[in-house]
């Protein structure tokens, strides 16, 4: 029996080495990850960056900035009062049934590569609508990407409104709007905060689908809804680390920079301030 | 932390939630508003496939099961004269759209990066869970999600400047000349940019999620089953492998199915070191390859200069046949977590 | 201390399988079992005994080295099982684990088949031999009782079973294992009446072959089934002593006041 032990331990041991050196390779490619990423955007930051427009290969970077948080800001105008939406109607009103069929539209929606969803809009919109390249295609490309992360996080938000709250302000002799308004959603207003965050990041790092509804432009977008093309960061980094020119390069890590920064403040700063004002503001057995 | 993982475990949460209006929908204007919100997530769906269905059918005559057995990508000469017809549908002579080369490029690479993916995930999961001090523990998930919001166009980026020179340069000319006796190791090393350094590349951004899930799902388990192994005589790796990871088994091969899915359809990263062959498959796992969504974004200028119309047709094709792919996976993956609910 | 042995008891007198020497159990800086010393002799029942929060579990899991499996809990002092000490820093606690074993509160069975929560002990050990873990899985539910109830359902999923069963299969799961002491926590607290029983019927038999340390909120449970008895109380072990002593003749008042409902 002794010796059993002494090479099971020994082959415990030689797993547990194994599981921790793959989470240190891990921690490792993330920091050469970023650390390229941060050593190289930060070098090629300039303030003229933010001035100029990307004049084909080189220049600024203005008009991507400008693009993606036009084409981000619509996406969530578009998105917010149809995935809350939808998922208050499940939560609330629909019957049994009809909940199944939204929540699997949703699950297939979560499972749809964003090129589909780009091409879908492409042959759709761009092509046989003939809006050409637009902001519009581009918004709606991002807002049905954000679509399933916004409606399940607002459908798990309200599922959990605590039972003992709703009947406490009930049979306080609320009105259902009332004990809606008042008591669910602030209640599910975080949770749905952090699935509209996490919508918004994914929708910063989107590039595929963008290059086939909002196309390119090396201007500054117009709040021209149709047939006029659109800027993007994440279209800097794709195509102009593929230019021969040292410029180029430049821009293209800069715009990857740039992305980071506002992916890291989406996903971790505006969750986290998310977190603690949730935790401030309630505390529920 | 709200975790960035859609379905799996989600199903546990759809408890039904207390509604607060005992009228029915058709009654209030707050009811009527928001079925109309849910009507349009359904019409989504229905849509993208319908019409992309419609958009493609002149394609899908065309190429019949060509599209997906048949090497040859060729939008045909556009400035001969004369067609191509087949089933009644007109290209430029020469045209054929087939689209072997990107179904296997998309197979292939999913599948080498589960093949590295997969241990990887666990191995980093199990240590947070089973190894990590309590204090390391929320920065390293902070880490990994991290991880997981990096955009595919950053991955690719760091894929061309730090990854595939690396390969180039370093692991293929190694691994062809010391292992080339193993099949599909040996011959050319390639410049970087292939089959290898593309499943990288998929592994490291499909990894994170497949942490965060797996790390969920083993919290979830209750301590005593870890605690009942111990207390019978066993090390903590026999008490991990033999008592806890069989109860979570299908939790694990659920967020497997969902992370395989994902890396079908990853465009960006793929594009960048894949390589983008056409009209070539991969002769070893450095060979260069392309995946279907790979080529839809690389052949875009290409095929709207076809003037009639089909090579278009025929990328949507490509963009359909990925969606049914996906399609499976997902469902699959939503069966197997299913059975799990059941079972116990 | 020794546990005293009145002259009735001394014909019956039993060599000391644990002696538990000066152990204190910290978690963190929170002090919860102060140098406790005790003895507990062979083939008898031992009933740690205590109102909820006295530190009887936590002085339970110290016997089989549990605490190494929570961060920032620390054992010292010493616990010796046939004269070793099972803390030296040479001894593995796994090898610990195949001679002490444990029964918990709540049954705890592997999601598996019945059989393969029975032999799960010696499969991890080492054994793979069909017949062997067949033969081992036999006896060890029948000593736990619960063989005629399963023995057409080994291959049916533990969790089937109900309450009662499953805590029968953990102990015929822990047997299985040929420990020489087992420790049981609570063993009925989760359980209906009549399971109660059961289990209690099943540990009047135990004894025979074991050495059993069971710690129970129940002092009628302690005074049906055991032999010894010792009183915990706010982390202290306060008295030890025959079952028949400590209930009719308590030499600390804390333990007479125990005993006789004041708290509790």
């Amino acid at each position: 029996m002794v010796s059993h032990v002494k090479r099971n331990v020994a082959i415990s041991r030689f797993w547990w080495v194994l599981c921790i050196a793959s989470l240190v390779g891990a921690l490792l490619v993330l920091l050469s990850l970023f650390g390229f990423v941060f050593v190289r955007g930060i070098a090629a930051i300039r303030p003229d960056i933010f001035v100029t427009v990307t004049q084909g290969i080189a220049g600024g970077l203005a008009n991507a900035i400008a693009g993606t948080m036009l084409l981000v800001t619509l996406a969530v105008v578009l998105v917010v009062p149809v995935g809350i939406g939808a998922a208050i109607w499940v939560t609330q009103f629909a019957p049994d049934r009809l909940r199944i069929v939204v929540r699997l539209s949703i699950d297939v929606l979560f499972g749809v590569p964003s090129i589909v969803v780009g091409y879908f809009l492409y042959v759709a919109l761009v092509e046989t609508a003939g809006w050409g390249f637009s902001l519009v295609a581009g918004s709606l490309a991002l807002a049905i990407i954000m679509l399933p992360y916004v409606y399940r996080a607002a459908d798990l938000a309200f599922s959990a409104v605590p039972r003992d709250l709703v009947e406490a302000s009930v049979a306080l002799g609320a009105r259902p709007l009332t004990t809606f308004l008042r008591v669910a959603f602030p209640w599910a207003l975080p949770g749905t905060l952090t699935g509209l965050l996490i919508g918004v990041g994914i929708a910063l790092g989107e590039t595929a689908p963008l290059i086939y509804t909002a196309g390119w432009s090396n201007y500054m977008p117009t709040l021209a809804p149709t047939h006029s093309p659109v800027g993007y960061l994440t279209y800097v980094v794709w195509t102009f680390i593929n230019e021969p020119f040292k410029e180029s390069h430049q821009l293209a890590y800069a715009a990857a920079f740039l992305l980071m920064i506002g992916i890291f403040v989406t996903n971790f700063v505006a969750r986290a301030a998310v977190e603690y004002w949730a935790s401030r503001t309630r505390s529920h057995a | 932390m709200a975790s960035l993982t859609p379905t799996v475990g989600g199903s546990r949460a759809r408890r039904a939630a207390v509604p607060f209006s005992q009228s029915p929908a058709s009654g209030t204007l707050a009811g009527v508003l928001t079925s109309i919100a849910a009507g349009i997530c359904l019409l989504l769906v229905v849509l993208m496939l319908l019409f992309l269905l419609w958009y493609t059918w002149p394609a899908i005559r065309y190429n019949g099961l060509s599209i997906l057995s048949d090497i040859t990508w060729n939008i045909g000469n556009q400035y001969g004269t004369g067609s191509s017809i087949h089933n009644g549908v007109a290209a430029e002579p020469g045209a054929e759209f087939g689209g072997l080369v990107f179904l296997v490029g998309t197979l292939l690479s999913a599948l080498l990066a589960m093949v590295f993916a997969v241990p990887l995930a666990l191995g980093v999961a199990l240590t947070i869970v089973y190894r990590l001090p309590e204090r390391l523990r929320l920065p390293t998930n902070a880490l990994i999600e991290l991880m997981a919001g990096i955009p595919s166009v950053v991955y690719g980026l760091w894929g061309t400047i730090v990854l595939v020179p690396w390969v180039g340069n370093h692991v293929a000319p190694f691994v062809t000349h010391h292992f080339g006796f193993i099949p599909f190791l040996g011959g050319d090393a390639g410049s970087g940019n292939g089959l290898f350094a593309a499943a990288i590349v998929l592994a490291i951004m499909v990894m994170p999620i497949m942490v965060a899930t797996v790390r969920d799902v083993l919290l979830a388990q209750p301590k005593s089953i870890y605690e009942a192994s111990m207390a019978l005589g066993s090390t903590s790796w026999q008490a991990v492998t033999h008592a806890v990871l069989p109860s979570v088994r299908t939790g694990i091969v659920g967020a497997i199915l969902v992370a395989f899915g994902r890396a079908l359809g990853e465009t960006m990263a793929v594009l960048m070191v894949a390589g983008n062959a056409i009209n070539i498959l991969p002769q070893n796992i450095f060979s260069p390859i392309n995946t279907i969504a790979a080529v839809v974004v690389s052949q875009l200028e290409s095929a709207v200069s076809d003037a009639s119309g089909v090579a278009q047709r025929s990328l949507a094709e490509l963009a359909l046949v990925l969606f049914v792919i996906s399609l499976a996976v997902n469902t699959i993956a939503r069966v197997a977590i299913r059975g799990q609910d059941r079972s116990h | 201390m020794i546990p005293t042995m009145s002259p009735v008891d001394m014909r019956e007198e039993r060599a000391e399988k644990l002696i538990v020497q000066n152990v204190d159990v910290f978690y963190g800086q929170f002090h919860a079992m102060k140098k406790a010393s005790l003895g507990v002799a062979e083939h008898c029942v031992m009933a740690l005994i205590g109102p909820s929060g006295c530190g009887k579990s936590t002085f339970l899991r110290a016997l089989n080295r549990m605490h190494d499996l929570t961060p920032g809990a620390r054992v010292e002092g010493e616990v010796l099982l046939d004269g070793e000490n099972i803390y030296a820093p040479e001894v593995d606690p796994v090898s610990i684990r195949h001679r002490i074993g444990m029964v918990f509160q709540r049954p705890n069975p592997f999601p598996k088949t019945v059989f393969e929560n029975v032999v799960y002990g010696p499969r991890i050990h080492g054994e793979k031999r069909r017949e062997y873990l067949l033969e081992v899985a036999e006896r060890s539910l029948r000593s736990a009782a619960l063989w005629d109830e399963v023995k057409d359902r080994l291959d049916r999923p533990a969790l089937q079973l109900s309450g009662g069963q499953q805590q029968r299969l953990c102990i015929a799961r822990c047997l299985a294992v040929d420990p020489e002491v087992i420790l049981m926590d609570e063993p009925a607290s989760a359980l209906d009446p009549i399971a109660t029983s059961k289990i209690e019927d099943l540990i009047e038999d135990l004894k025979r072959e074991y050495t059993v340390v069971i710690v129970t909120h129940s002092m009628q449970q302690a005074a049906r089934i055991s032999d010894h008895t010792t009183f915990f109380l706010s982390g202290e072990l306060i008295e030890s002593g025959t079952t028949s002593d400590i209930f009719t003749k308590p030499k600390d008042k804390r333990t007479e006041d125990y005993i006789t409902g004041r708290y509790g």
